[in-house]
């Protein structure tokens, strides 16, 4: 899998990216690969068990940041609307966008490990 | 010479993502600072100030948002010095108008553009840069040019002091008198409406008050005795002459504020407050403040300077010379100042004596003030604060004591790396007050520092303060030494504080130890007689009205035990009955060894005494210690019988206590009145068997 079918295969924006880091495909890769270290999807998940929306709230704006800064097109658009939802505490509509998002972020998360492996074989 | 270092630019972010990412594009050209949310970016703010050339801040971060930083930025006036960019996924035209009108320079909405961050910060930085020279350009010039306005009025001054053969010093104290006046007049009276600036203005033009006498002839000027009618008349012309030279300068500058204020000196400090002074004979407020401050000044001076034709006057007679109104009237409001200020006026004056140069020397002046030139007067002062904050933090890593920052807006505080160590406590932490770890380690002394803190003054802003802080699971005595922070606000507000935290356990211990074995008696820790004295007299002067009974008591037989078993039984056994005394008294009875084998007992009591006493005596008589019978001799006198006076209490007490040993011991009496006169039981008669040889101390309160 290359950078560019990655981006295909998570509803990406790679044109986009690329434009915005100097056309430095290097950095991207670097980027897209240490979007796994980031903390703020764990967070989110606890905070929304533990019922802190106003932590939650900041987890799925930071990853609505990543998520564009990045052009994960798919997960910046389903992180943002979450994020809308729990700006002032809890919304009925939260949980469904929750869910929505957390499968938009498990097929991130996956394609993205299965852009690791192609690397290092 | 080193390389100047990189521009820092502090990132806050909560996104380790974001935070790198940016990092990435800037660390080539910039020093990176990260700051994972509000809070530790204030905190670094706090610890680097001006060091940071920009901050790139985010707008939702845990602890503390980017607009609380904005505003805590605004407060501080650090938004004028550090530029701030924000960058957020926040979109909504309203927290960019917010954000702008909270002073930041710039706003870069995500997805952000790489060449665009850096072009962006690139462009603040260097345009702050310049904005800060040309502001350290500005300042520069402005102090050059005041510094040189300032010399020609001083040479200008001297000119005229030099022909006038007056000493040198009457100028520069003439200025500094109508300083201190015009200081202390702004404090009683807003009657005059000066400014800070008018005070600078009339303190320079005082300068010139004489001017005018470059006209007048030499011979007059320098003649040695007293002047004639004639002499005298030329010589008042100085006064209009000074304040023509002021009207004949070029119209340009005759609008100038320090002209008209000087023209108005020239001509008007010979008026006086009743009208009879010259050349215009002016009343009252007619003559305008500066000339009457500097009236008043020109012959507190005169007074106490040498003349050819007089000796100086002390302080003492030249105010009441003025005061009794011998150098003519002057305003009342400036004697009231003259003589607030009496105190320190001698010591003001010679204190600018030093700091002056005389009129040859003032060609060298100018010489001198080139040489500063090449390091201009902002650059030095950024210099120092550099200095003074490596110094700062060098001392404070390397001393060890805790040491910290409070500031009540945002309520935060900062430690020292040690002293955050030592308490296992994080190094800024928002909201101390309601923090629960600070709370687990300081507890409730932090609210009596909190308020003794809050009730210091601007003026006396330090506090000492002990306080118990658990350290390591242990409680120990530290002594905090704070100085509050106030506000120059008029009034001023309270801040917060600096201060510093020392471990004065062991020594707070050892005080304690002292005052205890002071205060006890060291064979049975019980209190002792001098000490046991003092703790009645103060129950018995709280609350004369109440019952009190005293009780002194003996052990029958003692003498023999100890010539029997010897000293240490006897030591033994007296600390044996102390520990059946304590066991039998009340909280609140006092008791105590008044000396060898006597003890006191003191109590309160509402009802019977008599049930208490019975109770007590039965409790500490009987029994036996080791082979040795216990028996108790025990005499009672009560207040309402003989009064709350501690020494005749004693004696009657101790009279009761005589009886009962009269009577074949082993029991107990209560002082009845009729025992005046008789002997005392603690009179060597039965018991000169002091264990301890404090049978000298006891005999203080014996008749």
């Amino acid at each position: 899998m290359t950078l560019q079918e990655f981006y295909t295969a998570i509803g990406g924006d790679y044109e986009g990216v690329l434009g915005r880091l100097m056309r430095n495909e290097k950095m991207v890769q670097k980027f897209v690969l240490k979007f796994l270290n980031d903390q703020s999807y764990e967070t989110l998940i606890r905070a929304m068990e533990e019922k802190n929306y106003e932590e939650a709230f900041r987890a799925a704006h930071t990853i609505k940041g990543v998520g564009q800064n990045l052009g994960f097109t798919k997960l910046f658009s389903s992180a943002g609307q979450l994020s809308e939802a729990l700006r002032n505490g809890f919304t009925p509509e939260a949980p469904a966008l929750a869910e929505e998002m957390k499968a938009d972020y498990q097929q991130t998360v996956e394609a993205i490990r299965a852009l690791q492996e192609t690397l290092n074989a | 010479m080193e390389q100047k270092s990189k521009e820092k630019i502090l990132i806050a972010d909560d996104s380790e993502m974001n935070r790198s990412i940016l990092t990435d594009m800037l660390e080539d050209r910039y020093e990176i600072i990260e700051a994972e949310d509000g809070l530790k970016a204030l905190a670094a703010l706090q610890r680097y100030g001006t060091d940071i050339d920009l901050v790139l801040l985010d707008i939702v971060m845990p602890e503390m948002g980017g607009f609380q930083v904005l505003e805590v930025m605004n407060a501080r006036h650090w938004i004028e010095d550090i530029p701030v960019i924000m960058i957020s996924a926040e979109t909504a035209t309203s927290h960019v108008e917010r954000a702008y009108s909270l002073g930041c320079t710039d706003f870069i909405s995500r997805p952000f553009d790489a060449m665009v961050v850096h072009r962006r910060v690139v462009n603040t930085i260097l345009l702050y840069a310049k904005q800060k020279k040309l502001v350290g350009m500005v300042t520069d010039q402005i102090y050059e040019k005041e510094r040189q306005s300032g010399l020609m009025v001083d040479i200008l001054s001297h000119i005229v002091e030099f022909r006038n053969g007056e000493s040198a010093q009457h100028v520069v104290n003439v200025r500094t008198l109508t300083d201190l006046f015009l200081g202390r007049l702004v404090e009683k009276t807003d009657r005059y409406h000066l400014t800070r600036a008018d005070i600078s203005r009339i303190t320079t033009a005082a300068a010139l008050h004489d001017v005018g006498k470059i006209a007048i002839p030499s011979e007059i000027i320098n003649k040695p005795g007293r002047l004639t009618q004639e002499e005298f008349a030329v010589m008042k012309t100085h006064s209009a002459i000074g304040s023509k030279m002021m009207d004949d300068l070029p119209r340009f500058y005759q609008d100038d504020p320090l002209v008209k204020v000087a023209r108005d000196i020239c001509r008007w400090h010979h008026e006086r407050y009743d009208g009879r002074g010259y050349p215009d004979g002016l009343q009252g407020d007619e003559i305008p403040i500066s000339a009457q401050v500097v009236a008043l000044a020109d012959v507190y001076d005169a007074l106490t300077s040498e003349r050819v034709y007089k000796p100086p006057f002390p302080h003492e007679k030249a105010t009441g010379m003025i005061l009794n109104g011998e150098c003519g009237t002057f305003n009342p409001l400036l004697l009231e100042c003259l003589k607030d200020l009496s105190g320190s006026l001698q010591q003001e004056l010679s204190s600018t004596t030093n700091t002056r140069v005389s009129p040859t020397s003032i060609t060298n002046l100018e010489t001198e003030m080139h040489r500063y030139e090449e390091l201009s007067a902002s650059e030095r002062t950024l210099h120092l604060l550099e200095h003074e904050r490596m110094k700062y933090s060098f001392f404070a890593a390397m001393s060890q004591e805790i040491q910290f920052e409070y500031m009540t807006d945002p309520p935060m505080v900062t430690l020292n790396t040690w002293g955050a160590q030592r308490l296992g406590l994080k190094e800024t932490i928002l909201d101390p007050l309601q923090d629960d770890n600070i709370r687990s380690k300081v507890g409730e002394d932090m609210d009596g520092l909190v308020r003794a803190l809050r009730a210091t003054t601007p003026a006396q802003p330090v506090v000492r303060h002990d306080c118990r802080i658990k350290i390591g699971g242990e409680v120990r005595w530290f002594q905090v030494v704070a100085r509050a922070t106030w506000t120059q606000d008029e009034p001023p507000r309270y801040a917060g504080a600096i201060g510093k935290a020392v471990d004065i356990h062991d020594s707070r211990l050892r005080m304690e130890e002292l005052e205890r074995r002071a205060t006890h008696d060291a064979l049975t820790g019980l209190l002792n007689h001098a000490s046991a004295k003092e703790r009645i007299r103060a129950r018995l002067d709280e609350a004369p009205q109440n019952c009190f009974a005293l009780a002194i008591l003996d052990l029958d037989r003692f003498k023999a035990a100890n010539d029997t078993y010897g000293h240490i039984f006897g030591d033994r056994t007296l600390k044996y009955l102390s520990g059946r005394l304590q066991e039998s008294i009340r909280v609140g009875d006092i008791v105590a060894r008044v000396g060898g084998d006597e003890f006191l007992i003191f109590l309160e009591y509402k009802g019977n005494l008599e049930t208490i006493v019975s109770r007590i005596y039965t409790s500490i008589s009987g029994g036996a210690f080791e082979e040795f019978p216990i028996s108790i001799s025990m005499g009672i006198a009560k207040t309402d019988m003989v009064g709350t006076d501690y020494h005749t209490l004693f004696q009657a007490a101790d009279q009761a206590l005589y009886a009962v040993k009269r009577s074949g011991k082993g029991h107990y009496h209560f002082y009845d009145g009729k025992m005046q006169g008789a002997f005392s039981a603690i009179s060597p008669i039965d018991g000169g068997e002091s264990s301890d040889g404090e049978s000298d101390n006891k005999g203080e309160d014996l008749p």
